[in-house]
């Protein structure tokens, strides 16, 4: 089933390669876009090691890759696999680019993307 | 205590902890920067075991630890065969494997896993950290041993996990996965909960 094309706020529009990789059965429903955001957060939470009140401020608008210094490229991994695994989505690492890690808005709203289609 | 397993390519170190009667687990550590991350806690496990009556070895695995072989010379096959001996040479008849370490304890008769992750979703991790990188947990790897776990799968085994975990389990408990985080921490609630669950499933098997 394709994806509709969508664009977000503050993304680049690279929608096209998005697939539904779960054979079929989302781990998520179309309605849970909040439990995506507080997935992420946790995730962010967990593995960066940040504390729930730091975590909990997160906003859109949120800068995170180059503004928090726990985010290296080596944390950018257990990020992406984190989220797969709490989302049961699978992510082509080409479809992640700078802006894409550049705020907790732009994360999110890609998570949503690849879990709810 | 430290003591020493042979096994058919060499010789290699494991903490063994608990009474010297009972049952015996032979612990299993993630692979690569992973176990880094979570001895520590499986340490603190395995206290909590001893003191529940149930003894437990930690074995480095060739090309892991404190083991003299290079990583790089280390395959698979390698670690599952050295994990049997280690297992063999105390006794045990059942493993307590965490993440990736259950990747590897197919041929101990009864299993524990904790958080287990495909072969499939570390070699994705993995291509991850290379491409960040270039090497694994500071390490060259085998490209062969990476073809070997993209296959791997772990074992039936009793399987818990994290509530954030969506996997199939046994039971969850709650928790932030050690094996995330870039600072090893610790976890001792975590660790007690743990090894009342392995206590009475080690009961169990050896009924």
């Amino acid at each position: 089933m394709a994806a509709p094309a969508r664009t977000w706020q503050g993304v680049s529009p690279k929608v096209g390669r998005a697939k539904d990789n779960s054979g079929g059965s989302l781990a998520v429903q179309p309605d849970g876009a909040a439990e995506i955001v507080e997935t992420v957060r946790a995730v962010l939470r967990d593995v960066l090691g940040v504390s729930d009140e730091r975590a909990a401020a997160f906003r859109e608008d949120t800068p995170l890759f180059g503004a928090l210094p726990e985010l290296d490229s080596m944390a950018v991994a257990g990020v992406l696999t984190e989220i797969e695994d709490r989302l049961g989505i699978l992510i082509d690492d080409d479809d992640i680019d700078g802006e894409t890690l550049e705020t907790f808005g732009a994360l999110t709203e890609f998570a949503k993307r690849k879990a709810l289609g | 205590m430290i003591d020493w397993y042979d096994w058919p390519g060499g010789r290699e170190a494991m903490i063994r902890l608990g009474p010297d009667h009972g049952p015996v687990v032979v612990v299993v550590l993630p692979l690569f920067e992973e176990a880094n991350r979570t001895r520590t806690f499986a340490v603190t496990m395995m206290r909590a075991l001893a003191v529940r009556g149930v003894a437990s070895a930690l074995p480095d695995l060739p090309g892991t630890g404190d083991s003299l072989v290079a990583t790089e010379a280390a395959t698979l096959a390698d670690w599952q065969s050295a994990l049997s001996a280690a297992a063999a040479s105390v006794g045990a008849r059942a493993s307590v494997a965490i993440r990736s370490g259950a990747l590897l304890d197919g041929a101990i008769a009864n299993r524990w896993h904790l958080a287990p992750q495909n072969g499939a979703a570390l070699v994705r991790e993995l291509d991850r950290l290379r491409a960040a990188d270039g090497r694994i947990a500071g390490n060259r790897v085998d490209p062969g041993v990476i073809d070997a776990l993209s296959l791997a799968a772990p074992a039936a085994a009793r399987t818990v996990r994290l509530e954030s975990d969506p996997g199939p389990a046994d039971r969850t408990v709650p928790g932030a996965p050690l094996w995330r985080r870039a600072e090893p921490g610790n976890d001792p609630v975590l660790a007690e909960a743990l090894a009342d669950d392995i206590v009475d499933w080690v009961r169990q098997c050896a009924d």
